[in-house]
């Protein structure tokens, strides 16, 4: 008879234990594809939320601006370096900066001015999406301002009030206006929701007399899989040497090294998690096989080869294992992208959740990544092969008699 | 950032001079010299319309305005050109200081974050301002020289901060003509004594009344090629002046 | 009991099954010591750090400070309220600060930053951060020293040595501006960067004297607990009392929400990843104790015709799985003691991995990883442990009693 059938025979017949076995190996391998989905959407997450938020994947500015934000520490060129990167296929927008005094009726505050391009900003970055109340800036609103929201505390202003701003024009006069509060964000950053008033940048240049330049480039790759640091490196070449090309791993060293560390957390939390499913399998494997040595015996005694008994008993577990990982991989990728979708959300627990002076989202969400997949399937695989060696030769060298005798 | 419009007369008044309290004849000397020097400028009241340049690498700048004080404490600045400033004015009354800004038809007060930076784009800082009533009770003054520098007849004057004294300056130095008291250069040293700035009297000129310099030019030591000067055009002492005129509801009024 | 005996010895019929099933619990209790015990560790260390840079586990100050900060809100009878708070048995400190704006300047530079203005007396190394932190000179005095504390990036950025005079300005209690000297005395290195390049420490009399303040107002008193634990109830408690019925009594939690989120997240992380390993090992005890009823078909159905009840033979699975768990507790409790001993003493000095200035949530740590089990924990893990044992073998042991005895003997 074709071992195969045996086989298939076999383990139907103690459909019983083998529903127990492959269960118990399908509900690991689902736990391991949650996990491991879970565990890239936080990589992923954490980063999206770094380079999305604000920052970007790339910036660039005059070399001496990021330690001394002075006014005229400009980008001249900044219109033609964003065509051009636009055009190479990267999301580029500019920013301008100024700082001054903001005045409530209440209490006054220094803040920094952002002007952002109201086009070119949302493709960039989701700062946009990340209103905590009101509204995202819009163009027929030039005097309506979106400001950090401990400034909003700070000033004791809420949506609708009104805000003077005083400063210095680039030529030296008084810049001076009125704004309005048309939004106020969630928590962002520290700089930002310490002092942070964006608007656009049309009125910011109007503001303080800036006709032309930028402050800050910021580019983002469409193409998230390529390497930052050589993108990074042709920026630098295009752009020449006289100006500063950053990307985010740079200019937050210590975000970037709790990623870094945040990974390697994830990877230890994946292997003890891969131990707990490694006994689970290989007791359940080593249980399926033990408790048939009587059944072996008797195979054994009517002529069956040794080899035989072995490919017989890791085709079972093949079968079995197969079922299990076909049940695992649809079960889990249920459970992940519901994940994915809807996110498990912790801001129920806490207001704002920031680490190094920058804000994370409050809902985890899981990344259905292929890696998710595939590893918890392999890990499988090889788990039972592993758990099978010991039972299969054990039955290969046992006599017959003994193993008919077998408890 | 932003910085009150009376620094002119800040500036001026830096030469109120220090009580002195020792008994030597020496300081009693110096105290009726300063004094001297600081009844150039002081009078009960005074009128004053003022024209700043400032030059900076970036920028170079015209403003004119005028100014009302009365005392030591109360002072109101109204800028009249350029145009796109006109109106805007300060007051400080006491230990208030509010600024009108007729663009937004706001009044603002002065907070302690805004002291540093500059005002209107000139190379002042606020501290002086904020210290000015009290730079009698801050330095103790000594004659560091006396003679013939330069071909003129000078003395000189070091101001050395008291300890307890909130200034960062290391020291001022003083250096007057020994005729008719009248200033020539001021400089602030940090507390290494390393030149900080330079203040320059100059264009000697019949001005209320009397001599005094109507030029005063300020230059960063370390940006040598720049710098803010006020040209008075005007200048009344112990004029009539009504306590109302240094009220917040005068700050409006053009 | 004879029933307790039965489960044992058919526990041990399958000496492997069992044994491996165990090692998957004692794993278990493993993971679940570490886990929780680095939680608990790292948490107290973090609010405990946090505490003491600045607002305690405990801030009692005047009616809305914590939310708009000024120089006109200030507690009064801060001597008589210290007096009260000291009286409290789960209190370690009690101190009086006054927090505020100020603009620092140099000749060279001015920056704005935060002052706290502290008794010298009344701070130690256990509740003020910086003491330990102090890199270069000394610690101030007395309250009325001339003295200022800074960090070394605030220092950098006036360009300022030790020594040197700093003039800070800052908005008196009748929100005029008042600005006053005071020469460093002392510069310290927290690793927070917002920190280091914004905060000074200033004398409290010599604080309360430019702003104008009595002798006994400040802007909060910090009180730090012997147990980080006890801050919300005693918060609680405080508020209901009269004599701080005109105050806010605050958590650290408000005082810091930074730092309350990512605790809180964290620790909900912590607590998926354990809840995932403990369905991972349900999941082998109800395969272990599946089998073992399945494979026993014939059995509970001799036991059965003999006149056992169903319930003596739910009994009899559910004594198993609790044997079972037992076993695994035993196993786990040898393998992990070992662990937890040189956890707890020595731990794993990660510096290398996180360099010497990590900080979480704007509060500093030290990098050596350490883990601490409070008592509640052990028995959070005890309970679970059973429950799990319980819970798991519940289906199996229904599954036994169900076995008609007729079917069970043909079973086979």
């Amino acid at each position: 008879m074709n071992l195969f059938t045996l086989a298939s025979r076999n383990v139907y017949r103690h459909r019983h234990r083998s529903i127990v076995t492959t269960l118990a190996m399908a509900f690991a391998c689902t736990m391991m594809i949650v996990f491991a989905a879970l565990m890239d959407g936080f990589t992923i997450g954490s980063e999206r939320n770094v380079v999305s938020m604000n920052t970007g994947d790339i910036q660039i500015h005059q070399p001496d601006y990021r330690d001394d934000p002075d006014i005229y520490s400009l980008i001249e060129q900044a219109g033609a370096i964003v065509e051009q990167h636009q055009q190479l296929g990267f999301y580029a927008t500019v920013r301008l900066f100024a700082y001054g005094l903001m005045a409530s009726d209440e209490s006054s505050s220094g803040v920094q001015l952002r002007g952002i391009e109201l086009e070119t900003e949302p493709t960039v970055t989701d700062i946009d999406q990340h209103v905590m109340t009101g509204q995202w800036l819009s163009g027929d609103d030039p005097h309506g301002v979106v400001i950090g929201k401990k400034l909003s505390k700070l000033l004791d202003v809420s949506l609708g009030d009104e805000l003077i701003f005083v400063g210095q024009t680039a030529d030296g006069y008084m810049a001076n206006d009125r704004f309005e509060i048309r939004g106020i964000l969630k928590s962002v950053s520290a700089a930002i929701d310490n002092g942070g008033v964006f608007m656009s940048n049309t009125m910011l240049r109007e503001l303080i007399t800036l006709p032309k330049g930028a402050h800050e480039i910021v580019l983002m790759r469409h193409d998230r899989t390529t390497d930052l640091a050589a993108v990074t490196a042709q920026v630098k070449s295009r752009v020449g040497e006289q100006l500063e090309v950053m990307n985010w791993q740079q200019l937050m060293p210590i975000i970037n090294r709790f990623i870094e560390t945040a990974h390697l957390q994830t990877l230890i939390m994946m292997i003890f998690t891969y131990i707990a499913v490694g006994s689970v399998v290989l007791n359940a494997m080593l249980m399926s096989v033990f408790e048939r040595i009587h059944e072996f015996g008797i195979m054994k005694a009517i002529g069956v080869k040794p080899q035989q008994l072995i490919v017989l008993i890791y085709i079972e577990m093949f079968i079995q294992t197969f079922l299990a990982v076909l049940l695992a991989l649809g079960a889990g990728s249920v459970l992940s992208w519901y994940i994915q979708e809807n996110g498990l959300d912790m801001s129920s627990l806490a207001d704002g959740i920031s680490f190094a002076g920058l804000a994370f989202d409050p809902v985890w969400y899981a990344a259905l990544t292929s890696n998710a997949l595939m590893m918890p399937s392999v890990f499988l695989f090889i788990i039972a092969a592993i758990a099978v060696i010991y039972p299969a030769i054990k039955v290969a060298v046992i006599q017959p008699v003994e193993a008919i005798h077998h408890q | 950032m932003f910085k009150p419009l009376f620094f002119c007369f800040s500036l001026f008044s830096l030469l109120v001079f220090p009580s002195v309290q020792a008994v030597e004849l020496e300081v009693d000397r110096v105290k009726t010299l300063l004094n001297a020097v600081d009844d150039l400028w002081r009078g009960e009241s005074s009128y004053a319309v003022t024209t700043m340049y400032v030059k900076t690498a970036n920028y170079a700048r015209t403003m004119k305005m005028e100014g009302w004080s009365k005392g030591k404490e109360k002072t109101l600045f109204r800028v009249v050109k350029p145009l796109r400033e006109k109106g805007t004015s300060t007051l400080k009354s006491d230990n208030h200081v509010y600024t009108y800004l007729p663009k937004t038809d706001r009044t603002i007060k002065l907070t302690s974050g805004m002291m540093m930076g500059s005002w209107m784009g000139s190379h002042l800082t606020n501290d002086d301002l904020v210290k000015e009533a009290r730079l009698e009770e801050d330095y103790t003054a000594e004659i560091s020289f006396e003679g013939e520098r330069d071909g003129q007849r000078i003395i000189e004057f070091t101001l050395v901060p008291k300890l307890d004294a909130a200034v960062v300056w290391g020291k001022l130095e003083l250096t007057i003509l020994a005729d008719g008291h009248i200033p020539v250069v001021e400089s602030y040293y940090d507390e290494d004594m390393v030149l900080a700035r330079t203040i320059r009297f100059t264009d000697i000129q019949q001005l209320g009344g009397r001599l005094r310099p109507a030029v005063l030019r300020v230059v960063p030591a370390d940006k040598p090629d720049e710098y803010t000067e006020f040209v008075y055009e005007k200048l009344s002492l112990n004029v009539k002046l009504k306590d109302g005129l240094f009220s917040l509801s005068s700050l409006k009024k053009r | 009991m004879k029933l307790n005996l039965l489960a044992w010895r058919n526990l041990w019929r399958h000496k492997r099954r069992t044994l491996i099933t165990a090692s998957s619990i004692a794993f278990g209790v493993l993971l679940s010591v570490t886990f929780t015990g680095a939680g608990d560790y790292f948490y107290t260390r973090m609010i405990d750090a946090g505490a003491k840079m600045g607002m305690g586990h405990i801030t009692v100050a005047a009616r809305d400070y914590n939310r708009a900060p000024s120089s006109q809100k200030r507690l009064q009878s801060a001597n008589q309220h210290q007096a009260t708070l000291r009286e409290l048995p789960e209190v370690s400190s009690v101190i009086a600060r006054i927090q505020g704006q100020a603009m620092f300047a140099s000749a060279r530079k001015s920056v704005g930053g935060t002052f706290i203005a502290i008794d010298p007396a009344q701070e130690t190394a256990s509740n003020n951060l910086f003491i330990q932190c102090l890199v270069e000179g000394k610690m101030l005095e007395t309250v009325s020293d001339k003295g200022i504390v800074m960090g070394v990036d605030l220092a950098r950025k006036l360009q300022l040595s030790l020594g040197k005079k700093v003039v800070y300005t800052t908005t008196d209690v009748n929100g005029d501006i008042v600005s006053a000297i005071a020469r460093v005395s002392g510069l310290f290195r927290t690793g927070v960067s917002e920190v280091d390049g914004g905060l000074a420490l200033l004398p409290l009399q010599s604080v309360q004297t430019v702003l104008g303040y009595e002798s006994d107002e400040v802007s909060f008193i910090a009180v730090n607990l012997h147990d980080q634990r006890a801050s919300h109830v005693l918060r609680d408690s405080l508020q209901q009392q009269a004599a701080f019925q005109d105050m806010e009594v605050l958590n650290w939690q408000q005082t810091q929400p930074d730092l309350a989120g990512m605790i809180a997240v964290d620790k909900s992380a912590n607590k998926i990843s354990q809840l995932l390993i403990a369905l991972l090992i349900s999941a082998g005890i109800i395969n272990t104790m599946l089998m073992s009823v399945l494979e026993r078909i014939r059995e509970f159905g001799v036991m059965m015709a003999l006149g056992m009840s169903p319930r003596h033979l739910f009994g009899l699975v559910m004594l198993e799985s609790f044997w079972l768990a037992v076993t695994g507790l035993i196993i786990g409790i040898i393998i992990t003691i070992p662990w937890y001993l040189y956890m707890f003493e020595t731990g794993l000095d990660l510096t290398s991995a996180y360099g010497d200035d990590f900080s979480f949530g704007g509060v500093l740590l030290d990098t050596v990883f350490k883990i601490r089990l409070f008592k509640e924990s052990v028995v959070g893990i005890l309970i679970g442990l059973f429950s799990l044992a319980l819970i798991a073998g519940a289906y199996p042991a229904w599954r036994a009693s169900r076995i008609p005895p007729v079917e069970g003997l043909k079973a086979l």
